[in-house]
């Protein structure tokens, strides 16, 4: 099996930061309804790669800060990370890690999953969004997903085991 | 041995995130930690600077390159409107003036003038499902939660949250605002609420035999004493009747165009708060 090691530590927090970033730039209303769901793509890779230096820590504090540039429910996002971050490490144990249609199958559970728990929180705390649209993101992060995939996969390199 | 225990802790680690996040939402959700809001808000807050930065730069940038004629006319231009201005605010000092001396007479409460202060919006998306806007004035500028925002002569909406140096305003159009308004033509009141469309309103509690005409323009009206009485909030652009229901489904544009709008108006009403000590 491959071993990976990162470029320089601090990548992920840098990955995410970006991430955070691509979430609050400024797009036309009608298109902010398609924004992929830039963080959580870029949890799940780091979950696939790197389970062991990802830590729930990075999905919780990334989740409070995406829920105050949003102006969310504090702690709504962050569960959902959280969540995602439980599925995405126990199925990345399932998959090889190399093949792009089990990683779409993956991204397309994960990020299900917690646009499921996000629109669980939105029924409580509010009205929740009544239409087919709330599930726009889903799959427009399927369709940037080898794009993020591999722009990620420049921030390590693998070092073959003897 | 070890791989067990390593994957217990993982999943105590979850657990216990899970119900740290489920704790917070429900003390966010009775606004029970406000510090832990205002601290998150200082935190992202030059994170939202950053991300404004390009917008800000060209927009400084293209005022930079202004031809100097486009200036001269512009300048001339205000400078008109400037005089035109000051005569009628001298109208309506004597108007003022004259009311004052009424009230004195009538021995009611006195009224002052309101206190303004420019702030600008910084160009930063919120949630899909929220129309907030970040503003770079905040509690060092006197800025309190419930304040209203205005555009030009038309209302924006209301504050929201406030940092030190930063504060989150709520639009008209968010689905959690609600303004009542009255029909400048009619005078019959309504309630005008957002759907979480951009630059759109519902007009609420406006029953089926009320005269309500296509182009009728809303004012506020006032009541509640939150927002300044007989400022503009929207144009009727559409109307459903259902027969089986009692109300008239109204649609109405917002007068404040919030795709445009960069610079808002923070009004403190004095007669307000005057009134209220």
């Amino acid at each position: 099996m491959e071993q990976y090691t990162l470029r320089f530590s601090g990548a992920i927090s840098l990955s995410l930061l970006v991430a955070l970033i691509l979430s609050i730039v400024h797009i036309p209303h009608t298109l902010q309804f398609w924004r992929p769901e830039w963080v959580a793509l870029v949890l799940v890779h780091w979950a696939i790669l790197f389970p062991r230096e990802s830590s729930y820590l990075h999905a919780f504090i990334a989740g409070l800060l995406l829920d105050a540039l949003w102006g969310a429910t504090l702690g709504q996002h962050a569960l959902g990370f959280v969540i995602l971050h439980f599925i995405a490490i126990r199925m990345s144990e399932r998959i090889t890690p190399k093949t792009l249609s089990q990683h779409f199958f993956l991204v397309f559970i994960c990020i299900g999953t917690y646009l499921l728990v996000n629109l669980w929180i939105l029924g409580i705390t509010q009205d929740k969004p009544a239409d087919w649209s709330y599930w726009f993101p889903l799959l427009s992060s399927l369709l940037v997903w080898p794009l993020v995939h591999g722009l990620l996969n420049q921030l390590h390199i693998a070092n073959k085991s003897l | 041995m070890q791989l067990k225990d390593s994957s217990q802790t993982k999943t105590l680690h979850f657990l216990s995130f899970v119900f740290a996040s489920l704790l917070l939402i429900s003390a966010d959700y009775r606004h029970a930690v406000p510090a832990v809001r205002t601290a998150l808000n200082i935190t992202v807050y030059p994170l939202k600077v950053l991300v404004d930065l390009p917008y800000n730069t060209t927009h400084t940038l293209l005022r930079f390159f202004t031809s100097h004629e486009k200036l001269s006319n512009e300048n001339e231009k205000l400078r008109r409107l400037v005089t035109i201005y000051s005569a009628r605010d001298q109208k309506y000092r004597s108007i003022a003036a004259q009311n004052q001396r009424f009230r004195e007479m009538l021995e009611t409460a006195e009224r002052y003038d309101d206190a303004y202060l420019l702030a600008e919006i910084l160009t930063v998306d919120s949630d899909r499902f929220h129309q907030t806007v970040t503003i770079n004035k905040g509690s060092k500028d006197q800025v309190f939660e419930g304040q209203i925002a205005l555009s030009g002569n038309s209302i924006y909406g209301q504050v929201i949250e406030t940092a030190p140096h930063s504060s989150i305003v709520m639009q008209l159009s968010d689905p959690k605002h609600t303004i009542p308004v009255r029909n400048a033509r009619t005078h019959e009141k309504a309630l005008a609420m957002g759907v979480g469309k951009e630059n759109i309103v519902n007009l609420e509690h406006i029953e089926n035999l009320e005269d309500v005409n296509i182009g009728d323009l809303y004012v506020s009206s006032g009541l509640g004493l939150l927002f300044p009485p007989d400022f503009p909030v929207a144009v009727v652009q559409e109307k459903h009747y259902n027969p089986a229901d009692s109300m008239t489904t109204v649609t109405a544009t917002t007068v404040t165009d919030f795709r445009r709008t960069r610079e808002l108006l923070l009004i403190w009403q004095k007669s307000r708060t005057a009134g209220e000590e």
